[in-house]
């Protein structure tokens, strides 16, 4: 009888250890308190309505933070992710206005059309062995820059009626955008964790050199990881734009910290090498939740940026302490 | 007497690194520690240095007891120490490195950079007086960059220095400076730990030997009277048996890896050998020889400009060391820490790494199918580990080492270059490691063995290649070779 309860107590000590090791453990904590917080507080906080806003707000800032964080697990940074969006965005808007293409092939070509551009960050960085830092500062310039160019800052609309559901519409009360936030995390960190290029991803930011070493070419990993960056920028744009029915010029502004936020809140490490996808998606969805407490609890919304700061302070303690 | 650490203990989550564990020091005196990797040396020498707090136990300095809350308490007591790993700031002159963060001040408070290197250059000169003190620390060789250190731990005013395996990176001359500096520390009343596997030079320097084991104090030897052999007795545990050797004879004709005529610009030229199948061709050359250059090309890391490579009778770009991999061929490189493991990653996954493609399955990678075949090489190389999901570095130097060969086991590579695979790696893993190889060479694999101790080359090598300052010098079997014929070779 004892040997039995003695491993079930084991087991229970394991699993709480292996909770504790995991890098999304406080974000998931402090997700779980503030929205009881909220329910306790602001009971219109839990309606379905206000739930699906909340959502569907991390869900565009998400899927940026989505392709930040594989820029930062192989120990990078995109600083060029907001423009990439927006400069999206407009292209995408300017295909549905100026061509008769089909609404629904938009989304994809403007993705791809991200991923080329994440794809010049990528030659930059991995064949050119640039700074991404340095690389992307440029680049955020150069993609915000023709942004303005394109739409001389006139917004383009209306984008039409069958485009508009991909902001707008929803999947069995989920908003579309969520979906797609939801299942592009679920494929990543599917891919993350059980395919070669998610290992030599985590391989490459841990130990570059060795990475080479054990036969990883280094420069087609980053090369990817930079178009994939590009890719769910454009995505989060396009979805964007569709949402306001509207492509414009300010796209994307804002969303290069709160994406490199929700990576670093949800335990991603800006040294590379550690993190996952679900801390991130977790990150994205406190931010969210963060904004909208404020809003429900008639906080003036001039504090929101300060009590942000406040939470990445609060979450790199605990972090700290996570790992003493 | 000096220095006095009495009853210490120290635990790292489950490892018990010490268990009570006293050790003194008398002035002048050369105090060794000895133990295998794991045994605790570090940890105890971290504990007196002020690095590591201790669980349990006390410090006495002149009979007063003390506590090291940093090493910056340990210092103004007096104890300073000459790490193993390099943590030089390579931007820096080696003059400011020495005196980092004792810079002299003068007037306002600004540095006076006179005083300041004058400083440097006389505790640099110390040790040794070809090093430029003006020169970046990141220009200079490994050997340098030691020596450098071990001048930055005497600039404290230390009477009590902590050397921790000080001459593993140092070519001989290097060491001789080291000694001569050693002898003359300790000769003007001051003290020394010092930490090394290389047990002769223990018996030349010190007066007193403790022994370490699993974390405890073993016994206390006297170098006047001990033997080699009785240092590794108690280090082990039980005697070790040396590798033996094995006939020329038994090499395959069939040539695996035939090189001809490869140069690279400044790091060596006019390179010819072939490599056999099963056979082990050492590289003996000191820092410097071009030898782990060589070693990096054939992986493909960097491109030769001159010469040809056939591996399996075939020729053909490598450009990278998939390449190289792709055709059977591994390099085993030197630094284990920067381009060998992965430290976030698990064991598992560090011996896994190159064979992923292997484990794929509808679900993406199956690691726990991985788990059995891990499991193999962990019992076959007897590699010391609690669970395959620790982190690798949870393991000691010698078990990493390990780990990293069987990585390139599990990819069933046919020619391994390992690069001084036992460096900094207690007696008993290198001779676990070597009698693997040498099981490994009799069923098939041929082995590239390049190492600076010119025994250990002789003692597993059929053949040995010397090469000198980016020559290579001619071949001679191993059997029946001494050191001072190798040295004679080189210096031709």
């Amino acid at each position: 009888m004892t040997s039995v309860s003695s491993t079930g107590l084991a087991k229970r000590a394991n699993w709480l250890a292996r909770f504790r090791k995991w890098e999304a453990s406080g974000v998931l904590i402090a997700l779980v308190v503030l929205c009881l917080v909220l329910a306790f507080m602001a009971p219109a906080f839990l309606s379905q309505y206000n739930l699906s806003v909340v959502a569907r707000q991390a869900s565009f800032v998400g899927l940026v933070a989505l392709g930040q964080t594989l820029v930062l697990l192989i120990g990078g940074i995109d600083l060029s992710v907001g423009a990439i969006a927006g400069l999206s965005a407009i292209v995408g808007s300017l295909m549905l206005t100026q061509t008769g293409i089909n609404p629904y092939l938009v989304l994809p070509l403007t993705a791809f059309f991200g991923m080329l551009l994440g794809s010049i960050n990528g030659f930059f960085v991995a064949v050119l062995r640039l700074n991404p830092f340095i690389v992307t500062l440029a680049s955020w310039e150069i993609f915000a820059g023709m942004t303005l160019l394109i739409t001389r800052g006139v917004p383009i609309r209306p984008l039409g009626e069958s485009f508009r559901i991909f902001g707008q519409g929803s999947i069995l009360g989920v908003p579309v955008p969520v979906v797609i936030f939801l299942a592009a995390g679920a494929i990543l960190t599917f891919v993350l964790a059980r395919t070669r290029f998610g290992r030599n991803v985590y391989a490459i930011g841990g130990n570059k050199e060795a990475a080479e070493l054990v036969g990883i070419r280094t420069a087609r990993v980053e090369f990817l990881v930079f178009g994939l960056a590009g890719l769910f920028a454009a995505l989060a744009g396009i979805l964007y734009a569709s949402r306001m029915d509207s492509g414009q010029p300010s796209v994307g502004e804002g969303w290069l910290m709160g994406a490199i936020t929700a990576a670093i809140i949800g335990g991603t490490s800006l040294k590379g090498g550690q993190g996952t996808i679900v801390g991130t998606v977790l990150g994205a969805l406190l931010m969210a939740v963060l904004a909208n407490g404020i809003v429900l609890m008639n906080v003036s919304g001039y504090w929101e940026r300060i009590i942000v700061g406040a939470v990445v302070l609060i979450a790199i303690l605990v972090d700290l302490l996570r790992r003493r | 007497m000096l220095f006095e650490a009495q009853g210490i203990s120290k635990t790292f989550g489950v490892v018990r690194a010490l268990s009570n564990v006293s050790v003194d020091i008398e002035r002048g005196e050369v105090h060794a520690i000895i133990g295998e990797n794991g045994a605790g040396k570090s940890t105890l020498m971290g504990v007196i240095c002020g690095k590591i707090p201790p669980d349990t136990g006390r410090l006495f300095r002149d009979g007063r007891e003390c506590a090291f809350a940093s090493p910056r308490d340990a210092q103004a007591a007096g104890i300073a120490i000459a790490p193993q790993e390099i943590n030089l700031v390579p931007a820096l002159t080696v003059a400011e490195n020495i005196v980092l963060g004792a810079h002299q001040v003068g007037g306002l408070g600004a540095i006076d950079w006179r005083a300041t290197h004058a400083v440097a250059v006389r505790h640099l000169h110390e040790i040794d007086d070809t090093i430029d003190p003006a020169m970046p620390a990141g220009q200079l060789s490994k050997a340098e960059q030691q020596l450098v250190q071990i001048a930055r731990a005497a600039a404290t005013n230390a009477n009590i220095l902590i050397f921790d395996e000080p001459t593993a990176a140092l070519t001989s001359r290097e060491t001789e400076k080291l000694f001569r500096f050693m002898r003359r520390f300790s000769a003007a009343g001051n003290s020394i730990f010092y930490i090394s596997h290389r047990l002769d030079e223990i018996l030349a320097l010190s007066q007193r030997i403790t022994v370490l084991r699993d974390g405890a104090f073993i016994t206390q030897l006297d170098p006047r009277t001990t033997s080699k052999d009785e240092m590794v007795r108690h280090m082990a545990g039980r005697p070790v048996l040396p590798a033996a050797h094995r006939p020329l004879t038994a090499i395959a004709e069939e040539v695996v890896l035939r090189v001809e005529g490869l140069g690279r610009n400044h790091e060596f030229r006019d390179i010819s050998f072939d490599l056999h199948k099963g056979e082990v061709l050492g590289i003996a050359g000191l820092v410097g020889s071009g030898r782990t250059e060589l070693g990096k090309c054939l992986f493909g890391v960097t491109r030769s400009d001159a010469g040809s490579v056939e591996i399996f009778g075939e020729r053909g770009m490598i450009s990278h060391p998939a390449d190289a991999i792709a055709r059977g061929l591994v390099y085993l490189p030197e630094e284990r820490k920067q381009e060998g493991i992965f430290a976030l990653l698990s064991i598992r996954e560090n011996m896994g790494i190159a064979v992923l493609d292997r484990f794929r399955s509808l679900l993406g990678i199956n690691f726990a199918q991985m788990v059995g075949e891990v499991q193999d090489y962990v019992l076959r190389l007897k590699i010391k580990i609690g669970s395959q999901d620790d982190p690798i570095t949870s393991l000691s130097g010698g078990n990493q080492q390990k780990v990293i060969i069987g990585r390139w086991l599990m990819k069933r590579s046919r020619i391994l270059i390992l690069d001084e695979p036992t460096r900094g790696i207690d007696v008993n893993a290198k001779g676990e490691i070597q009698a693997v190889l040498h099981t490994l060479a009799r069923e098939g694999l041929s082995i590239i063995y390049i190492s600076s101790e010119l025994q250990e080359v002789i003692d597993v090598s059929d053949r040995i290649l010397v090469m000198h300052e980016g020559v290579g010098k001619g071949i001679v079997p191993a059997a029946g070779t001494k050191q001072e014929d190798l040295l004679a070779i080189a210096m031709e």
